[in-house]
């Protein structure tokens, strides 16, 4: 079987069929050289030319065309333009949402910081000024939290041991005495605030030179009471109260000299009876909301 | 092809050019322009073969050219290229088969736009092909949703030649 011949059918010519091909190839080699000579043309002289003005004259032609369809297709533009702009404002309007809730949450803490700045200038200015007392350098610190409620005096600030830190440190805010250090952490303190009960502080008339003990006041609301001030001594509303500071190597006192404490709120009285004024102090430092206060140490370290 | 069939196939090859200038070039979806006159002459080149595709072609793109006071002959330089090539397809493989105009528009839409990169590249102009490649699936996506109904309207316009008619040196066995 494989050695038989097969028969193959018989090869035809197809003269028509090849000038066919002739023919297409040709249309196209010419078609193709016609492209191209017109790109040459166009290309070497884009502005002027028989060309150009060929075009420019079967462009001028073609425009009431081209007008037309445009008009034709306005009314399917304008729907598509709208849907478009529909999905696009929604986008936008996503978009703008979650750059709206970003920029509110930037000037929430921006605000938030500028709150706090009135506390730091004061502190600052204080730290700056005349009447830091010589001899301690401060250790500014944010209040990391104020008291809870009226039964709590104390508060909680965001610098520890680690910072210098130690325990019965005098604490001061831009405005005066805000208390004493009365716990220490590495990285944060407890103060406990002139208004604690059983708190006590060695105090100075500016005005007249008396001195007295500042005491939290049994009635509370935050003032304090100017205690032992016998009733022959003056004391005038408005008087200002500053530490007393250490009179005696020996015993030396918790508070520099010349912190600012209060100022007196109403005019001292005294019952017969009664041996000393009652001097009631209002304090300058706003206890109740404070946000950068400085801690007091000293230079030298105490033996 | 008749004289009748000529004058459809400029009117419909003019028409989809104007259309392409006119409305279609403006329909930007994702970076991509649909293209109405490619897919026309895709249709008709599978339908009337390799010559008959080259011209129109060249035609058509002197149209564009001429309307958009572009460089003259560039775009017919791609699109006769384009309806020759796809007009062999027809004439040969791509002869009766369901998925030769798809088939068709997804690749010569590739080559027209390389084509028309590197035509521009060669004469200096602007060739961003980063651009080109970006917008080349949206591109291809967009003339895919055309081709069945453009086709079905050249179809439509130019009945299907018989197969001897389409091409003579071309036998298919079987």
């Amino acid at each position: 079987m494989l050695a038989s011949s097969v028969q193959r059918s018989k090869s035809t010519p197809y003269p028509s069929k090849a000038r066919s091909a002739l023919i297409r190839r040709a249309v196209v080699v010419v078609l193709v050289l016609v492209a191209l000579t017109l790109v040459t043309i166009s290309f070497r002289s884009p502005t002027s030319g028989a060309l150009h003005s060929v075009q420019g004259a079967g462009s001028t032609a073609l425009r009431p065309f081209q007008i037309a369809a445009t008009r034709v297709a306005q009314p399917f533009r304008d729907a598509y333009d709208y849907v478009h702009g529909l999905a696009s404002v929604k986008a936008e309007n996503k978009r703008l949402r979650k750059q709206n809730a970003a920029l509110r949450a930037s000037a929430l803490i921006a605000a938030a910081k500028l709150a706090k700045y009135p506390d730091y200038a004061k502190l600052l200015h204080l730290e700056r000024s005349s009447r830091f007392p010589d001899g301690y350098r401060p250790i500014n610190a944010d209040v990391i939290s104020n008291p809870g409620g009226p039964f709590a005096h104390t508060l909680t600030i965001g610098v520890g041991s680690s910072s210098g830190v130690r325990m019965n440190s005098p604490v001061v805010s831009g405005d005066g005495l805000v208390g004493i250090v009365s716990n220490v952490f590495p990285d944060a303190a407890s103060v406990t605030l002139l208004t604690n009960p059983g708190y006590y502080v060695e105090a100075r008339d500016l005005t007249t030179g008396v001195r007295g003990g500042v005491v939290p006041s049994p009635a509370g609301g935050g003032t304090l009471v100017l205690s032992g001030v016998e009733k022959t001594k003056v004391v005038k509303k408005g008087d200002e109260l500053v530490t007393n500071g250490t009179h005696s190597a020996r015993f030396p006192d918790l508070y520099p000299y010349g912190i600012p404490i209060g100022r007196v709120a109403a005019k001292p009285g005294a019952t017969d009876t009664a041996v000393f004024l009652q001097v009631q102090v209002q304090p300058f430092a706003n206890l109740g909301s404070l946000d950068a206060v400085a801690v007091l140490v000293p230079k030298k370290s105490r033996r | 092809m008749t004289l009748g069939d000529g004058v459809k196939a400029a009117a419909l090859l003019f028409v989809a050019a104007l259309a392409q200038v006119s409305i279609f070039s403006q329909v930007h979806v994702f970076g991509a322009v649909p293209d109405v006159l490619l897919v026309t002459i895709v249709g008709f080149a599978l339908l009337r073969g390799s010559v008959a595709g080259a011209v129109g072609g060249f035609f058509a793109g002197l149209l564009v050219d001429t309307a958009t006071l572009g460089t003259l002959g560039l775009t017919s330089l791609v699109l006769t290229l384009a309806g020759y090539w796809i007009g062999r397809y027809g004439e040969t493989t791509g002869r009766d088969r369901g998925h030769a105009p798809f088939l068709s528009v997804a690749v010569v839409t590739v080559l027209y736009q390389f084509g028309l990169l590197v035509v521009h590249f060669v004469l200096g102009e602007s060739a961003p092909a980063g651009a080109v490649v970006r917008s080349l699936i949206p591109a291809i996506l967009l003339n895919l949703i055309l081709t069945a109904p453009i086709y079905a309207l050249v179809r439509r316009l130019l009945r299907p030649l018989a197969r001897d008619a389409l091409s003579a040196e071309v036998q298919l066995l079987g």
